[in-house]
């Protein structure tokens, strides 16, 4: 086998897919014990909470109403900020909220609760309800598994609640704790039409800047096809059927891991985690799911389509990789991007020489060794500071990390990628892949950072970072 | 490589190829099974006047809120003191959001830290998460003084916040004299506005009652401070530099109290340095002894214009957002009166250019019908600047209006202003109604233009209406918040959004006999 797109650069090619690689860890009878996720530290600018982690994971499923049980803070801060397209139904975008006051906290927010689902239930009509609890609700003790188990007998539809307050931990946490909603509310309640051809689920794709429609795309024209998407684009229905598939993909989000586990133990549905990030990365997921789909012929048409796009993108790459070959990035996002990323700019020629921890097991940190040289720099925590000292102190030329610090990096006049939920840009795939390249150079290019670097003329002081 | 061959698509263009519309019908069989027809009748229903009146009978959830909770607004209230950390005792995610809400507003870092409180904090409090986290925090980011607020998980529990800093002292983790400065800000209380107060006030009766010093109101004028002035939950950095040429006219000395414009408008000097600008601590105590003190949001800042009165025994002037002409007029007056100072003749003169510029756009702003939505003191000053334009208030959605401040009401006020004018005869003004309420409003009786946040733009693209950005958040349009829309200026600048609105929206509509050259 040839891996045109590997050819070209310093790079080894990777081996084949094979049994002995599936028997490992990824999908095997030993299975990685799941490592706790890292307690937030107090005193630090730290990421978002389990309930933002929930919600993240549930929100993309964009025909259910997503009902955030607690005072404003939570949904008055965040409704309607995530990029996770849909390509219909809008009202996951809604911001419903209990909005309680002090009298609930004193009295309970039950009633109001109630009220509120017989409402949404009503005026929108969705397949399914999605309550989340908070800090507050979850401090004074609201029954909330209650209320919402007698409002799906009440209104006929699955009202589900999800336990996930803000305190009890990361992000992360937030994640794993929606997929348990998933699992015991959701997976196994419904069945496909009955002819639908049944595949993949991918699971932990978000479908940010519209990824999950190119993966998509990508599968069925190697004739996979797509269970359930859990949960970017979904459809609450799809979801109710994920236990039919055939094959689990954990798709960049280790939280999610517990959820294929349990699935390959109820249902023995098989799984494996990859990512999209990257050629070898989207081929290696792609030949994997034939493999574990157990069909000879998909596994043939598989190889020819990652052949052909991969020569293909290589021909498409060649001026970006030529522009791009010897630039050094630091890189700073949660967790599995850490490392998938970590390869699609390897492939690119860009050099990692320095990548954020903080959100990473060790596994992930594991992966992330696996992939760079030993002179890259390991950013476990904090914030802002460290990423830019590590830009200065390993002469990066770009840095590519999420929203929140995206603004540091332009005071800082440093170029800067969004990889993280704001993203505008979709990189998954083979066309993923070579739009960031493009962006890269369209970064690194731009007029604006050789006039950010030189004084006023009449300023003879040196600019404080000589790129 | 040549510009061109750059070219990326973003997600609009991209996802409107054929390929990828295919995918999205296939989509359809996975949708809840209802007909078009149902769908279409469903959307008529939800414009019917019925509908409305269902929609206002909600009591118990809200739709679309437009309102943030009290923490947020306390954050960035610290940051309008220099060197300043905002410290936010709670569980961490409401950190994570006050930082990235602030920052997709003013597309600038905030430095803001959060206790991290998480069950076991919940069960025995979170005095140890705070007394960590004040050892972190001075550690890590330097700041010269914390200023610490809560959330509801902190209230929910009752910690103590004063007790908890007493013991982070006897513990020695931040010496005797290290300032700190605390409020208390429960999230199911108010909304932004209020935590902006209570953390102002917090900070103003910490740093003075700790200086030793008396008021003596007035007595500033000798050393040199004449007047005090606070914004406010100000979204608008250009506000500050509006009113500060403003008070240079008058050649004034002044403090601003609580002034965060240095931090969400800092230059790209290469280095990235968590603080800038805000008022100096050391002139808190100081501001005790001023003239008097001009506050633009009175509605925001009603704790600490009482504390103000009471305990500086200052003269207050109140204002709203000075918009529009009057109410300028109304804030030089306030400064004149309260430094007896003469208004400025360039001030005059300024005045002279924006009311020619007015009559130069008034035929396409008469009549026009505006639905409004904002915090109260954004509101009134809106609502003044429509009216005297001609334009017709006709529905006018304020969250976080007070509904249970006694004295101030700012329904009251919204509706006299109204009342007064022949132009605000058909205004409904609702407090405590959110965007989804606002939706049934324009989608029942429409209106030719909507001037609010970005988070009016769904309601504003279902009901077919151009929105004019105004307010907070703005997510989705660049710099808006960098040119001011108080003070004369202001007011161009905010007549100018709006009349080339309307004249692009008559481009726009228009391919035929009227699409003109000459407007
Ligand atoms: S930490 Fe708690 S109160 Fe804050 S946003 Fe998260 S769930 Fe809400």
């Amino acid at each position: 086998m040839k891996y045109s797109i590997l050819s070209e650069g310093d790079e080894e090619p990777m081996d084949p897919v094979r049994k002995n690689e599936f028997d490992s860890e990824a999908c095997g009878s030993i299975a990685p014990k799941a490592k706790p996720c890292p307690r937030p530290k107090p005193g630090e600018a730290a990421g978002g909470c389990s309930f933002d982690g929930a919600q993240i994971t549930l929100l993309p499923i964009m025909d259910a109403a997503h009902l955030v049980h607690g005072p404003i803070a939570c949904a008055g801060n965040s409704w309607e900020s995530r990029g996770t397209l849909s390509s219909g139904p809008s009202l996951s975008q809604y911001g419903f909220a209990t909005d309680l006051t002090d009298s609930d906290i004193i009295f309970g927010g039950e009633k109001k609760l109630k009220d509120s689902i017989d409402y949404i239930a009503e005026r929108f009509a969705p397949p399914a309800i999605f309550v989340y609890s908070t800090c507050v609700t979850a401090l004074i003790g609201e029954d909330m598994d209650a209320v919402c188990r007698a409002a799906a007998e009440r209104i006929g539809i699955p009202v589900i609640p999800v336990n996930s307050p803000g305190f009890v931990g990361s992000k992360n946490l937030g994640n794993r704790l929606a997929g348990d909603a998933l699992l015991q509310y959701v997976i196994g309640t419904g069945e496909p039409e009955p002819m639908s051809p049944l595949g993949v689920n991918l699971i932990g794709e978000y479908n940010i800047a519209g990824e999950m429609w190119d993966i998509e795309k990508l599968m069925n024209s190697a004739g996979i096809t797509v269970t359930s998407r859990i949960t970017g684009d979904a459809r609450y229905k799809e979801i109710t059927y994920a236990h039919r598939a055939k094959v689990n993909m954990v798709v960049c989000s280790r939280a999610l891991l517990g959820l294929a586990k349990e699935m390959e133990s109820r249902y023995s549905i098989p799984y494996f985690e990859g990512s999209f990030y990257g050629a070898k990365e989207t081929t290696y997921s792609l030949r994997q799911m034939a493999f574990l789909m157990n069909d000879r012929e998909m596994e043939r048409r598989v190889d020819r389509l990652t052949e052909r796009e991969e020569a293909r993108l290589s021909q498409d790459l060649r001026p970006y990789r030529k522009l791009l070959k010897g630039k050094r990035a630091v890189l700073y996002t949660g967790g599995v991007k850490s490392w998938s990323v970590i390869s699609a700019l390897k492939e690119l020629g860009v050099q990692v020489v320095g990548v954020g921890t903080n959100k990473s097991t060790e596994d992930d940190v594991r992966r992330i060794a696996d992939r760079v040289g030993d002179d890259t720099e390991y950013i476990p925590e904090g914030g802002a500071s460290r990423i830019i000292k590590t830009v200065r102190e390993r002469k990066a030329d770009i840095m590519i990390a999420g929203g929140r610090n995206m603004y540091v990096a332009m005071k800082e006049q440093i170029p800067f990628i969004d990889i993280n939920q704001e993203r505008h840009k979709a990189y998954a795939g083979y066309e993923g892949l070579l739009r960031l390249a493009k962006e890269l150079t369209y970064s690194l290019a731009n007029p604006i950072w050789k006039l950010a670097a030189s004084p006023a003329p009449w300023d003879k002081e040196a600019p404080p970072y000589d790129r | 490589m040549s510009k061109d061959e750059l070219n990326i698509k973003d997600n609009t263009s991209l996802f409107k190829e054929e390929r990828y519309v295919q995918q999205r019908e296939n989509k359809k069989q996975f949708e809840a099974p209802c007909s078009e027809q149902e769908t279409a009748e469903a959307l008529a229903y939800s414009k019917s006047a019925e509908y409305m009146e269902k929609n206002f009978n909600r009591q118990n959830v809200v739709i679309n809120p437009h309102k943030a909770c009290q923490p947020l607004g306390s954050v960035m209230a610290a940051l309008g003191f220099e060197k300043t950390l905002p410290f936010v005792h709670g569980s961490q995610g409401c950190n994570a959001y006050f930082r990235s809400h602030l920052s997709r507003h003013f597309k600038e870092p905030t430095p803001s830290v959060s206790t991290s409180m998480t069950e076991d904090a919940a069960v025995f409090g979170g005095m140890n998460n705070l007394i960590d986290g004040l050892e972190n925090s001075v550690a890590l980011y330097k700041p010269e003084m914390v200023a610490i607020c809560t959330t509801c998980m902190a209230e929910v529990i009752g910690d103590d916040l004063n007790s908890f800093i007493g013991n982070a002292r006897i513990k020695g983790v931040i010496s005797e004299e290290y300032p700190v400065a605390y409020c208390n800000t429960p999230s199911f209380v108010g909304s932004h506005i209020t935590g902006y107060d209570a953390m102002i006030k917090g900070i103003l009766s910490y740093l003075y009652t700790r200086s030793g010093i008396e008021s003596k109101p007035g007595s500033g004028a000798e050393s040199g401070e004449k007047l005090n002035v606070m914004l406010g939950f100000e979204p608008y950095t250009g506000n500050f530099a509006e009113l500060r040429k403003i008070l240079a006219a008058f050649d004034t000395k002044y403090t601003i109290l609580g002034d965060h414009s240095g931090n969400y408008d800092s230059p790209a000097t290469g280095e990235y340095e968590y603080y800038y600008g805000g008022t100096k601590l050391e002139d808190v105590p100081q501001a005790a002894n001023a003239l008097g003190t001009l506050s633009l949001q009175k509605y925001t800042l009603k704790k600490t214009q009482e504390y103000i009165s009471g305990t500086w025994n200052q003269q207050i002037s109140a204002l709203s957002t000075p918009l529009g002409i009057k109410g300028t007029d109304k804030l030089l007056e306030a400064i004149s009166e309260l430094t007896g100072l003469p208004i400025p003749a360039s001030l005059t003169e300024e005045r002279g250019r924006v009311v020619d510029a007015l009559m130069d756009s008034h035929p396409y702003l008469h009549g026009k019908r505006v639905a409004l939505v904002g915090d109260p003191d954004l509101l009134i000053g809106l609502i003044g600047f429509c009216l005297e334009t001609g334009m017709e208030p006709v529905h006018i959605v304020c969250s976080n209006g007070d509904v249970d401040y006694n004295e101030l009401k700012f329904k009251d006020e919204a509706e006299a202003l109204l009342a007064a004018s022949p132009y605000g005869s058909e205004a409904t003004v609702h407090v405590g109604k959110d965007l989804w309420h606002m939706r049934s409003l324009l989608l029942n009786d429409t209106v030719d233009l909507a001037i609010g946040s970005s988070h009016l733009k769904f309601a504003a693209k279902d009901a077919d209406v151009p929105l004019i950005r105004v307010g907070f958040p703005i997510f989705d349009r660049h710099h808006m918040h960098r040119y001011p829309i108080i003070g004369y200026q202001g007011t161009l600048n905010l007549l100018s959004l709006i009349v080339n609105t309307i004249l692009q929206q008559l481009d726009d509509n228009n391919s035929g006999f009227n699409f003109e050259l000459v407007r």
